[in-house]
């Protein structure tokens, strides 16, 4: 027993060693299955607010672009006005949000916006901007939530061609925050550069018809039943500001439909 | 703490190039004289790494990391550093020696950013770009530390 005592008590700076390791590696882990903690993210409202007073101090030097946006929004909403069809439209609500802090330059990208569960925010909805598709959100507090943008190597985004049903799945390498990856379209549909990809509407977290991207180019390698297709996101992350969240009326339901299937 | 402070405020917005991303935090616990326990740096390393993770919204990552640097950080100092007595102050350029603080500051800066980006990417399958951004960030924290000690002790 003396000598039990003895090797714990040499070793013991290798065991503390090990024990925080553990635990460390824990907190990844669990982070990575459950990401629901808003606590020990920057969905907590001190960090948050550091990132506000941060965003808002650099806000000002890109005023005159933003400006330049919103009057381009302000003119398609007006011509879209015009063409409405209320019957699609009613059953999604749009909440604006601001983004508080982003990164665009690392593997696992994450965008902080200033609203939350006071919100009406719940995890799973959309994001989007008046130029595309931003990300869903994916940790939520109280007056701020955290975004998953399609632009971090977790997300994946079902997605369609806009000139027929063709859907296929939106993935990032990780390399260009400009460029995204179409997979899981069969190779006896014809790809051209330039086509438009769109929402596909399949999951409840975006109506159809929401812009993604452009295609860049298609590669098929041999042997190879599906394309690669480089896409050029339409939402310009550099220069992410102004977000709108996409509350579906219905997602509880439908949620609750295909739940049960399993 | 002004370290840390600066790390959130500036150089978390920092972003070069797409691959560069230094944490200069790390210069306070390199500092650190060797005075507590061996077991009492782990822990003050793992709440640094702790702090860092809630701002950079990976959590684990930092912690483990900076568990791992302050581990290694004696055995290290042991191995390169001959007159022990100069462990009793803080670790800089001018109390151990330019050599051996280069040599010290290189490994323990590459282990810790090695560390970081491996564990943020959590998969092989981004191997060559984790070590492309080790490879930047390392050098720009390298060269921050070194040139920060320059400036304090010339």
């Amino acid at each position: 027993m003396q000598n039990l005592l003895k090797i714990l008590l040499r070793y013991s700076n290798f065991l503390v060693f090990i024990a925080l390791e553990v635990a460390a590696f824990m907190l990844i882990t669990f982070n990575n299955a459950y990401p629901r903690s808003s606590v020990f993210s920057t969905a907590n409202k001190v960090v948050a607010w550091q990132h506000e007073v941060v965003s808002d101090i650099c806000g000002y030097f890109s005023l005159r672009s933003q400006n330049e946006l919103l009057a381009e929004e302000n003119v398609a909403l007006r011509n879209k006005l015009s063409a409405l069809d209320s019957a699609n439209t009613a059953m999604m609500h749009y909440v604006s949000a601001k983004v508080v802090q982003m990164t665009t330059g690392e593997l696992n990208n994450y965008i902080t916006i200033n609203r939350g569960s006071k919100d009406g925010i719940c995890r799973g909805q959309g994001v989007r901007n008046s130029e595309g598709v931003v990300g869903i959100v994916r940790t939520v507090g109280q007056n701020y939530s955290v975004v998953l943008p399609i632009i971090n190597t977790r997300s994946n985004l079902s997605c369609r061609f806009a000139k027929n049903d063709y859907v296929g799945t939106l993935h990032w390498d990780g390399k260009d925050s400009r460029f995204a990856q179409l997979q899981d379209i069969s190779t006896h549909m014809v790809v051209n550069p330039g086509d438009t990809i769109i929402t596909s509407g399949l999951s409840p977290v975006f109506p159809e018809g929401i812009p993604v991207g452009i295609v860049e180019n298609s590669v098929l390698k041999d042997g190879d039943s599906y394309y690669t297709i480089r896409v050029r996101l339409q939402t310009n992350f550099k220069r992410l500001k102004y977000v709108e969240v996409v509350q579906n009326a219905h997602q509880q339901e439908l949620e609750e439909l295909t739940d049960g299937l399993d | 703490m002004l370290v840390m402070l600066l790390q959130v405020l500036l150089f978390n917005q920092l972003q070069l190039w797409g691959v560069c991303h230094p944490y200069i935090y790390v210069l306070c616990l390199m500092m650190m004289p060797i005075t507590l326990p061996h077991n009492a740096d782990m822990f003050i390393g793992a709440a640094a790494g702790l702090v860092m993770d809630v701002f950079c919204n990976s959590m684990g990552v930092h912690t483990a990391a900076c568990i791992l640097l302050m581990f290694i950080r004696p055995y290290l100092l042991g191995l390169i550093v001959n007159d022990k007595d100069r462990l009793n102050e803080q670790i800089s350029l001018r109390a151990v020696g330019m050599e051996a603080f280069v040599k010290y500051v290189v490994i323990l800066v590459l282990v810790h950013h090695l560390t970081v980006f491996l564990l943020a990417a959590w998969s092989w399958s981004h191997i060559g770009f984790v070590l492309l951004e080790t490879f930047v960030s390392s050098i720009i924290t390298i060269l921050l530390v070194i040139g920060y000690n320059m400036l304090k002790y010339r």
